[in-house]
């Protein structure tokens, strides 16, 4: 079993600051883990534990089986790609690249060759050896930076923020070139980022973090569809949250009083009556009443979510639903689907999203807004 | 041997550095602002880290506490003990020393009191080191206004290189050019003599104004690139704001630019005051014996009646006399570090590396203390109401007119001030290729007699080949020891770190000629011990190694500073060790930071007298030395072609500097 472990993880610097509060994962072998959350919540620390740059102050580190917390970096065969590429200014793409291999001190000069040759075709750069890092464009640097990290064929690729410097067109390129590479080599990745889209659409698990905590692990679509906590729902995507207290639970169903309405959702996560709780409600699973809901809307939305069920005809018990009555009061084109805010007349602010070329409506149409209780996720507060 | 400790130092540090920075880089990245990365105890490895730090100091530790404290501080000691005429000394607890020094006599006269011989010379220093600093200022700031200005790099760079050549070539030599022109039958007389001005031929030294001439000439080049540096960073677009606005050119100068160089102008004339006030070579080869300065009185005492407790006291008296006027300065004018922080010196003046690093330290009260010179002097004033005076007689006169008589003014100003500072090496080069057997200018003819003579020589060659030797060395001792601090200092951190720091960059700011007592006696009482110190090429190697570590050590800092560290932990990561690293990875990236501090510490020891010649105690004989002594007695032009000789290494040196640091002079 190759993968990497934490275990109780917690790093403290010496001014006090607990940047990590024991945190655990076991990351399968060639899995592809991201680490997302805001600035500041300890991901970045938590990769440079595990590159090695950082000790632990309590928790363990193993990586292949081996316990490597107290391992100093360069005992550890990772492979990380800096967020500012690091490539040695005073050396050529070559040697950069055949640096690590250099070090280990166990390959011929011939094989470093061969794996240098290699390692540019995998990047799909062959022939940029002879230049010097400046001499090559963001995106180039950055996958040089990745087949030197790549090239001392290291247990774990580490990966801090690599896309955050390219610019946005580059930077969705290089996301699909990262994950077929790391595909194409099945080597297990740890990735940090700050960018919910990126761990969305690249990730086979992402962690969200918070405060030097998971707030929650799993695949994409899960943390997505069905978030743990309010900090999630909030972080990853657009969510429109309802918080308030549960007056009643019937048929599953909860009620919920909020300080300006009152919704239901299908009870979940042990949610009992007086808890005080958040009602997570993506934009896409809210619907205008009276809009055509046609067959390609329900199908649209049902690849958001296969749980989505409006069962609008005559299923045999239909959910309860939330409606409100309200006002659009912006609109704008996302390309395949068009976003709207609407004020209910209540004073809230909704984010809707629908389908694009399904509504004429435009700001200052009134409208009626219904939320399915299946819809809804409800996390305590 | 000053290698071996310095290298296993830093491969002994290499693990607990990783840590300590990535503590700090990863602490910003966090955000965590509060936290005060890497201070101490951190988990895991702390044991290692905690050793390491203090292998990787006690090298340079070793060296300027040591070597350099302890010496200063038996100086003191020194001072106090007995002499026993006839060269030797007595421990022991006598004021004698200080009260010849400090000897006041009583008259019946108006003022009453009557300075003694000792005072009366420190006077005179102080003094002549006033006028030296106020004539380096007036002829300084045009010169350095026009480099500012001018719109023609290669020129610029031209003037620049040439100004800053002449910098580092040995005060012996410089002092030796003077003669040649102040001499009767020198340059300037013979051109008295030829435009009907004097009636014969005239020795125009040794004198007052011919020694001061001489200081001028040495130190405006500091003043120079000090006012340089400080109205480079003066903003174009002001200037012609102010033009724009309806001011003259002299007005815009009174309100604009004046004021915005102040600091350039404080800490230029400081830091000419202090380097005159400390020199030796100028006033012992070009002043007569009334004008024997204070450090001239101390190398007497020292070598000459080898009276070393008073020659102790009298350096005590000079360093009293510069911590005094740093003191003055600091009271009197009330200058803030802040408003001196444009200013950036040239390698001469050590105080902007430590003093970045932390809040204001002893060195940053220095370096305001530098700059404030200028008000003391009371030559801001003077200058501003110069400018006054000329913009009222200008602005009767047409703008166009005044435009450009000021500027034909301004340029041959310029021009005169650019000959000053070129013609004395250059008479010195002309020379070098007489055919006659002396001294003589213009020369009658062309010859390489005198280089002949001068490889042909057997003590020449031998004092060649000591100076190249003793520079070399002491080039690689100050590298390792102001590199071995300024990479413990940036690596760890210390809680004395700032004063470690100041450690660092002191020796440079004494006079040297107390640095040479203060190691002679220091070797003095060695050799009781049974090391043989003074009078060696070692001794000479050491001292010079320990005077001239500020040089590596403020460029070694600046690379470490400049770093990306993500290069390392790039490396570490790829499987190389803490020193594979630091080899393959951090040289290579201050390499030319470590190469320059090297060859300035070779170009500065090559060239250094003073401190050589003490403690030579007339056994070494190094090139500056024998220059000196020939000067005493004769003058053959071979003097010369030695001089030209050590010119040309010394430019080629600084061009490789130059080189190095893609333009370290811009």
């Amino acid at each position: 079993m190759s993968g990497i472990s934490l275990a109780g993880v917690t790093k403290r610097y010496p001014g006090g600051v607990l940047a990590v509060k024991g945190v655990d994962i076991d990351i399968e072998s060639g899995e592809f883990v991201t680490l997302v959350g805001p600035s500041g919540c300890g991901k970045t620390t938590t990769l440079r534990t595990i590159a090695g740059f950082e000790t632990p102050t309590d928790g363990s580190i193993r990586i292949d089986g081996e316990n490597v917390t107290d391992a100093p970096p360069y005992e550890r065969d990772t492979g990380m790609v800096f967020q500012d590429f690091a490539l040695f200014p005073h050396m050529t793409i070559h040697e950069n690249i055949a640096y690590g291999m250099e070090a280990a001190g166990e390959y011929t000069d011939e094989e470093i060759d061969a794996r240098v040759e290699e390692m540019l075709e995998l990047v799909e750069l062959p022939g940029v050896g002879d230049r010097t890092p400046d001499q090559l464009s963001g995106g180039q640097q950055q996958r040089i930076a990745l087949a030197r990290a790549l090239a001392p064929r290291p247990k774990a690729l580490l990966l801090d923020e690599p896309l955050a410097s390219l610019d946005k067109q580059l930077r969705e390129q290089m996301q699909v070139e990262l994950r077929r590479i790391q595909q194409e080599i099945g080597i297990t990745t740890v990735f940090v980022t700050h960018n919910q889209e990126e761990a969305l659409t690249m990730s086979d698990r992402l962690a969200v973090m918070n405060d030097g905590k998971f707030e929650q692990v799993g695949p994409p679509e899960d943390v997505y569809n069905d978030p743990d906590s309010r900090f999630v729902a909030d972080f990853l995507g657009t969510a429109n949250i309802f918080d308030g207290s549960v007056t009643a639970i019937e048929d599953g169903y909860a009620t919920v009083e909020c300080a300006d309405v009152t919704v239901q959702a299908t009870a979940q996560n042990g949610v009992s009556t007086g808890d005080d709780v958040s009602v997570i409600v993506r934009p896409e699973r809210i619907r205008f009443a009276g809009a055509a809901e046609s067959d390609a809307d329900a199908a649209a939305n049902a690849t958001v979510s296969a749980s989505t069920n409006p069962s609008a005809d005559g299923g045999t018990q239909p959910a309860p639903e939330t409606v409100f009555e309200g006002e659009i009061t912006f609109k704008r084109h996302l390309g395949s689907s068009v976003e709207f805010r609407v004020e209910t007349d209540a004073g809230r602010e909704l984010v809707v999203v629908r389908r694009s070329g399904l509504d004429e409506r435009g700001p200052g149409d009134r409208v009626t807004v219904s939320i399915g209780a299946t819809d809804c996720r409800i996390v305590e507060e | 041997m000053t290698n071996r400790p310095d290298t296993s130092s830093d491969a002994g540090t290499g693990t607990g550095t990783a840590t300590t920075t990535d503590a700090a880089t990863a602490a910003s990245d966090t955000e965590a602002s509060t936290a005060e990365p890497s201070s101490s105890g951190e988990s895991g490895r702390a044991g290692l880290k905690s050793r390491a730090k203090w292998y990787a100091l006690s090298y340079p530790l070793f060296w300027l506490v040591a070597v350099f404290f302890i010496p200063l501080c038996m100086l003191v000691v020194f001072s106090f003990w007995e002499n026993i005429p006839g060269g030797r000394y007595r421990i022991g607890f006598t004021l004698e020393n200080y009260a010849r020094f400090l000897d006041i006599g009583f008259t019946s006269t108006w003022p009453f009191v009557e300075p003694g011989l000792y005072l009366g010379q420190l006077w005179l220093t102080v003094e002549l080191a006033l006028v030296t600093a106020g004539l380096s200022l007036l002829l300084g700031y045009p010169m350095a206004y026009y480099l500012a200005r001018m719109n023609r790099p290669w020129l610029r760079s031209v003037l620049l290189i040439t100004i800053i050549s002449s910098l580092w070539v040995t005060y012996v030599i410089r002092a030796y050019a003077w003669q040649v022109i102040l001499a009767s039958g020198g340059i300037l007389s013979s051109a008295g003599v030829a435009l009907g001005l004097l009636d014969e031929p005239q020795s125009f030294y040794p004198g007052y104004w011919g020694l001061v001439a001489g200081m001028v000439y040495v130190f405006l080049p500091f003043m120079i690139l000090t006012l340089y540096s400080s109205l480079r960073n003066l903003d174009g677009e002001l200037l012609e704001a102010s033009k724009n606005l309806g001011a003259g050119p002299a007005k815009t100068f009174r309100r604009v630019t004046l004021p915005l160089s102040k600091n350039g102008v404080m800490s230029g004339t400081a830091l000419v005051f202090i380097l005159a006030l400390g020199s030796y070579v100028l006033p012992r080869l070009l002043g007569s014996s009334a004008q024997r300065t204070l450090p001239v009185l101390i190398e007497q005492q020292v070598m000459s009646e080898s009276n070393y407790p008073f020659g102790a006291a009298m350096s005590i008296g000079l360093i009293v006399v510069v911590l005094v006027f740093l003191w003055v300065l600091i009271r009197v004018t009330n200058v803030t570090t802040a408003s001196l922080g444009g200013t950036e010196e040239i390698a001469t003046d050590g105080g902007s590396q430590p003093a970045r690093s932390s809040a204001p330290g002893p060195l940053t009260r220095f370096r305001s203390g530098l700059g404030t010179a200028a008000a003391t002097v009371g030559l801001t004033a003077a200058g501003s109401r110069l400018a006054a005076a000329l913009d009222s007689v200008v602005t009767r006169i047409d703008a166009n007119t005044r435009e450009s008589i000021i500027w034909v003014t301004f340029r041959a100003y310029v021009a005169a001030v650019m000959v000053y500072v070129v013609l004395p090496l250059a008479i010195i080069i002309a020379v070098s290729f007489t055919p006659e057997e002396f001294l003589t200018f213009p020369p009658g003819g062309f010859s390489l007699q005198w280089y002949a003579e001068f490889f042909g020589t057997a003590d020449w060659r031998n004092a060649l080949l000591n100076s190249l030797t003793i520079a070399g060395a002491a080039a690689l001792l100050s590298t390792t020891i102001g590199g071995g601090l300024a990479f413990a200092l940036d690596r760890f951190d210390y809680r004395w770190g700032t004063i470690y720091g100041t450690l660092g960059v002191l020796p440079i700011l004494l006079p040297p000629v107390i640095i040479g007592v203060a190691f002679l006696v220091f070797f003095l009482e060695l050799e009781i011990g049974g090391f043989a110190l003074a009078g060696s090429r070692l001794g000479i190697i050491i001292a010079h190694g320990i005077f001239y570590a500020p040089f590596p050590f403020i460029l070694i800092s600046q690379g470490l500073d400049e770093i990306d560290r993500t290069y390392e932990e790039a490396a570490m990561n790829l499987g190389a060790s803490s020193f594979r690293t630091i080899r393959t990875i951090t040289y290579p990236l201050i390499r030319a930071n470590v190469v320059s501090g090297a060859l300035f510490a070779f170009i500065l020891s090559l060239n250094e007298y003073i401190i050589a010649w003490l403690l030579s105690l007339f056994l070494v004989q190094t090139i500056p030395i024998q220059i000196f002594n020939q000067l005493r007695y004769s003058y053959p032009p071979t003097i010369a072609a030695a001089s030209v000789v050590f010119i040309f290494l010394t430019v080629v040196v600084m061009t490789a500097i130059d080189r190095l640091s893609g333009g370290i002079w811009e």
